[in-house]
């Protein structure tokens, strides 16, 4: 591992003096001397950029090298010298755990459930609380703060919080009002059917307040004439939202549906922490989490890593292409 | 005339009510948790028991004032939470300063410093902009622990020190600095380092202030990874773990109430909460900058 960590990095190095080399021979070259480096500027400046590019080489360039090396490797956290190439194997394993059904399955249909429900529902509660809070009405700012509040509460303390909340037994909050009503008590954690859409729930509860911000600003920033306008032309306040509103905000909601929906991909802290590893809430990147740390098969584990950044490129670039190809 | 003066300040009012009557219910929808983990944590376990399941769950203890902090108290001198937020404090000391040092550095030399090789540091921190990564937690883990400093606080704050998209913010920032500053400064004998420190962050300062704020909010509700590298508090020592680890730890203590949950809870917040009020305005300049990086 370290021989080729130094490999890597040597392959690094090689490639910025090549450039080097190039860039000096171009402003040798240079007919009327238009570039010209000075000695103790450049050194400076390989000295000034010196920590920041030893630390992406270490944590950023190596992490990224690795993922897509190890996917193809069978190595396990605790014998790294024992590192075997073995192909499209990991792969292989992962096709026939989704076809018998198994973790993996499991996890694809429960980060899709999530990735499908949280994005509109996330996005739609932020544009619905951002419109509200942009009414011209004394107050609204208070409003605002208020609905911005569980953005300010960590992802730690918002799962915790919540599993107090819908614990099972009549000890939660929720459970404790429905047996006063004479319901039996609801595990909702636990219940195989529902369990994904109270995490699903809480995560579009802690997260909307911060898109609703950037949507805010977004509204600022349409033309207030624009509406008056359409309401001469005679449109209605859902035409007026059609026609106005959301094209006024395409670049916001391009951004903000890409960032959502890329967070939305990697979920893992809570069902982590809500339900910890249950089949009917496990995620793709808790699974990850799981194999490459708590059982230390870091190859395995690399191969769903790379499925999972390949899927989400992919979708990635798709909304990019679709939501700009309108412009 | 005054008839329909009065129809239409009657329709404004009722307006104005349904819009007030909706934004507070929304507003409850919100706030209800945040209010009850607030309330609960000044609450005994009896206390908590009795309440449930009826409006007392959502008023604060008042009637046994003595016992109002209680909570507090046990999470500070039985859990020791101060030990875990102060670790918290010093990483998040550590990885702001750090952070702002080594990107301000990068994005400065990106902007100002002409050099051989510059192209091949833009194409690298353009690449690292635009590639999803969004999976190299466990590659990251091995390669910290073939380092040695998987156990060790390096691993807690030297990961996070770069941040390619903040030497992309500095380096816009510091590109619309006029160069006449770093002339004038050479011509005194500045060195390098002496004009980045003494005239460029300060220069640089809402940058700083955005960034700041950010790399402190990320390191303090970090969970994941500080809990992949460091020990498991053990009793007696003093622990590595920061703050957002510890929950996991005092949750799993057995006996704790749930107003001790709650209370910890609560403190874990707080820091968090004063810098979204102190710095709102860089949280809402950061969030524009966000926008940048499509």
């Amino acid at each position: 591992m370290i021989v080729t960590s130094i490999a890597i990095i040597g392959v690094f190095l090689l490639l910025f003096a090549a450039f080097i080399v190039k860039d000096i021979v171009a402003a040798k070259r240079s007919v009327h001397k238009t570039v010209h480096y000075s000695v103790r500027e450049s050194i400076g400046a390989y000295l000034m950029l010196f920590p920041a590019l030893a630390l992406i080489c270490l944590f950023v360039l190596l992490p990224i090298v690795y993922s897509l090396g190890y996917a193809f490797t069978d190595y396990y956290l605790l014998s790294p010298n024992d590192v075997g190439f073995i192909g499209f194997d990991n792969f292989a394993d992962i096709i026939e755990n989704i076809r018998k059904h198994g973790t993996v399955y499991n996890a694809i249909i429960n980060t899709l459930k999530f990735v499908v429900f949280v994005v509109p529902l996330q996005i739609g509660m932020a544009l619905g609380l951002a419109m509200l809070v942009n009414k011209k009405a004394r107050g609204m700012g208070v409003f605002k703060v208020m609905y911005f509040a569980p953005v300010v509460i960590s992802l730690t303390v918002t799962s915790y919080l919540w599993v107090r909340i819908l614990g099972g037994g009549d000890s939660g909050l929720l459970n404790s009002f429905l047996v006063k009503l004479g319901s039996e008590p609801i595990s909702f954690l636990y219940d195989p059917q529902g369990a994904m859409y109270w995490i699903i729930f809480v995560s579009a509860w802690q997260g909307c307040g911060y898109q609703m911000l950037i949507f805010l600003s977004g509204l600022k920033g349409i033309d207030s004439t624009l509406y008056e306008a359409a309401e001469l032309d005679g449109a209605g306040k859902g035409r007026q939202f059609l026609a106005v509103t959301v094209p006024g905000l395409r670049s916001v909601l391009t951004f903000v549906i890409i960032t959502v929906f890329i967070g939305a991909c990697k979920v893992m802290v809570q069902p982590m922490l809500m339900t910890g590893e249950q089949t009917f809430t496990i995620t793709l990147n808790y699974l990850m989490y799981i194999e490459g740390y708590t059982y230390r098969w870091v190859g395995y584990s690399s191969a769903i890593a790379l499925l999972m950044t390949i899927a989400i490129g992919a979708i990635t670039f798709l909304q990019r292409y679709l939501l700009k190809e309108e412009d | 005339m005054e008839r329909e003066h009065i129809l239409r300040r009657t329709k404004f009012i009722s307006a104005r009510v349904i819009l007030y009557l909706f934004s507070v219910l929304i507003a409850l929808f919100f706030i209800f948790p945040l209010v009850w983990m607030v309330v609960t944590s000044t609450k005994t376990e009896m206390q908590y028991a009795n309440d449930l399941g009826s409006f007392a769950t959502f008023i604060p203890n008042f009637q046994e004032l003595s016992t109002f902090f209680d909570n507090y108290a046990s999470v500070f001198t039985q859990y020791d939470i101060w030990q875990y937020a102060l670790n918290s404090f010093g990483y998040a000391a550590a990885v702001v300063v750090g952070n702002i040092v080594v990107n301000a550095l990068a994005g400065y030399v990106m902007a100002k410093f002409n050099f051989p090789g510059k192209g091949f540091v833009t194409f690298l921190i353009m690449f690292l902009l635009i590639v999803p990564v969004e999976t190299t937690i466990i590659p990251l883990y091995s390669i910290v622990h073939t380092l040695g400093m998987s156990g060790t606080v390096l691993a807690v704050i030297l990961p996070p020190l770069v941040s390619v998209f903040n030497i992309f913010l500095f380096q816009q920032f510091f590109a619309n600095i006029s160069r006449e500053y770093i002339e004038a400064a050479q011509l005194d004998g500045a060195s390098q380092l002496r004009i980045f420190f003494v005239i460029m962050m300060p220069l640089s300062a809402p940058i700083v202030a955005t960034v700041a704020t950010f790399a402190f909010i990320g390191v303090w509700n970090d969970y994941i990874w500080p809990t992949m590298v460091l020990p498991n508090p053990q009793p007696g020592q003093w622990p590595l773990y920061p703050i957002q680890a510890a929950l996991t730890t005092i949750q799993s203590i057995e006996g704790v109430t749930t107003g001790e949950v709650m209370a910890s809870l609560v403190v874990t917040s707080i820091p968090i909460f004063l810098v979204y009020v102190f710095a709102q305005k860089y949280i809402v300049e950061g969030i524009g900058a966000g926008g940048l990086k499509i």
